[in-house]
């Protein structure tokens, strides 16, 4: 594990890792939680294309999805002078992590019903107290789900971020591809890969913990 | 009596008017989906139409179809993509193979304690980095190592190359077919299996007539990742594929090595146009509500 985490490298690599994981299931938190209200609370004209819309990033190829951020940042976004960083990684991944949210959050929302929001509201809570005291407590193990399935694809994503990510933006699938080949690192390699095996128990008992009945949340 | 604050005017005008809260939770992820998302989409299909100048090696922003008909009439384009889309379709029947009796066994045969240590069973290589699973085939399909040693000795094993491939992406998106089937299997009612049982429908008679109609779009849901995921792959094949080539090769060659930005992206819009004809065909099934 010293040596492993210890090296420079792979110790920037877990860190950038991680912010653009932070990063991604923030954003996909919150455009997750806001359509899933939409989708499920209104009728609307387009409201199947909507949802389709949020699953298209996660049903089209990764491969699609990276080069076409690529392109865009390429023709579009640098001639206006802003170059590809970490930025760039956080919002590709965000645009794929939409979809886990989004589902867990739907799912739970078709549970619940409207019944105890209705109660809220006669017994004269507005629509903000209603939020706060009743809804978002009930949906809080569903984002908690949602945010850490997020986090677990950024952290694991390695297409979309060979496209979007800038020059000298590396994360920890990145920096083990790149020195997956090459003989000499292949003990930190192992090491990485061990560290990482054993580490992935903390997300699935947290799944576990928060999700008795839903058996460890759904994709 | 209080005069109402801001907050309650705005609390109880926003309850007055559904269509401003409507666009209040929509504007955001729309603007995201469509800046972020289908705005690169668009920026990828009209620099398919662009071309590379062959001696400068400058971008040349005048619409042509010259990438499309490279693609079209060169016989090599053909041939990965048809070996790209046996791929995918071989990795999905391979895991729905697999996935259906285990997601049986895991929703309807299993004791509580049993299912609860298989769902835990199931999500923990996806929780594990892809990478290091892929390495770890790499090592156990080595020449001489465990697979060759499974078939008899060094060499007699399938090695690297196609084969491998379609193993390793089966073994890496089982999960993701698993968990969808498991969760409609989960939603199906015993008395179903029961009442089909009273009126005579043996094990595979019930599986055919009530079980499978039920769980069709969970199996759909489950493929459109694993077809997906397959498509789009470029790293599997890179690890395990010894020389083999599918289009997220040649998209990750003609963007790296070639620098022909234009050309990956029409070979880019093959996987999309593949993925959009199956979700629209598969759209009436009810399956992307699955997923």
């Amino acid at each position: 594990m010293g040596a492993g985490l210890g090296q420079r490298g792979a110790r920037e690599a877990v860190w950038t890792s991680v912010k653009a994981g932070l990063g991604a299931t923030a954003v996909a938190l919150l455009l997750g939680t806001l359509v899933a209200f939409a989708v499920q609370r209104y009728r609307f004209f387009g409201r199947d294309a909507v949802s389709l819309l949020v699953v298209l990033p996660i049903a089209l190829p990764g491969i699609v999805t990276g080069i076409a951020m690529d392109t865009a940042f390429r023709s579009v976004i640098e001639p206006l002078g802003m170059g590809k960083g970490l930025l760039s990684v956080i919002v590709g991944h965000a645009t794929f992590c939409v979809v886990v949210v989004y589902n867990n959050v739907l799912a739970r929302l078709r549970r619940l019903g409207g019944n105890l929001e209705e109660a809220s509201a006669d017994l004269g809570a507005d629509t903000f107290q209603t939020f706060r005291n009743v809804t978002f407590p009930l949906l809080r193990s569903a984002l908690f789900a949602g945010g850490l399935l997020a986090f677990a694809l950024s952290f694991d994503e390695i297409i979309v971020t060979t496209f979007t990510a800038g020059p000298g933006v590396q994360t920890l699938p990145i920096w083990i591809f790149n020195n997956l080949f090459r003989p000499n690192q292949a003990p930190v390699i192992n090491v990485v890969a061990a560290v990482l095996i054993v580490l992935s128990i903390v997300p699935i008992y947290l799944a576990q913990r928060i999700s008795d009945t839903a058996a460890g949340g759904r994709l | 009596m209080t005069a109402p604050s801001t907050l309650d005017r705005l609390s109880s005008w926003l309850h007055r008017h559904s269509g401003v809260r409507l666009a209040g939770l929509l504007s955001a992820p729309l603007l995201w989906l469509f800046v972020a998302y289908l705005g690169s989409l668009a920026v990828l299909f009209v620099s398919a139409l662009w071309t590379v100048n062959s001696f400068t090696g400058d971008l040349v922003r005048e619409p042509t179809f010259a990438n499309f008909r490279t693609i079209l009439t060169e016989e090599v384009y053909r041939t990965v993509t048809l070996r790209s889309l046996g791929v995918a379709a071989a990795v999905t029947v391979i895991d729905v193979l697999i996935a259906l009796p285990m997601a049986f066994f895991m929703a309807k045969v299993a004791s509580p304690r049993g299912r609860r240590l298989l769902v835990i069973a199931i999500l923990t290589p996806l929780w594990a980095s892809y990478l290091v699973k892929a390495y770890a085939w790499r090592v156990m399909l080595a020449n001489g190592g465990p697979v060759d040693w499974l078939f008899g000795g060094a060499g007699n094993g399938p090695g690297y190359g196609l084969t491998a491939t379609v193993l390793v992406l089966s073994y890496l998106w089982l999960p993701y077919m698993i968990l969808p089937i498991y969760a409609g299997l989960e939603r199906l009612p015993d008395s179903l299996l029961e009442a089909s049982a009273d009126l005579g429908g043996r094990g595979g008679r019930t599986f055919r007539s009530v079980v499978l109609p039920m769980i069709v779009p969970s199996v759909i849901a489950g493929s459109i990742f694993t077809f997906s995921l397959s498509l789009g792959d470029y790293i599997t094949v890179q690890i395990v594929g010894g020389k083999t080539q599918l289009i997220g090769n040649l998209v990750y060659a003609n963007i790296g090595a070639a620098n022909n930005l234009p050309f990956s992206a029409a070979l880019a819009t093959i996987p999309v146009l593949i993925m959009v004809i199956y979700l629209v065909a598969v759209r009436r099934s009810g399956a992307l509500e699955e997923l």
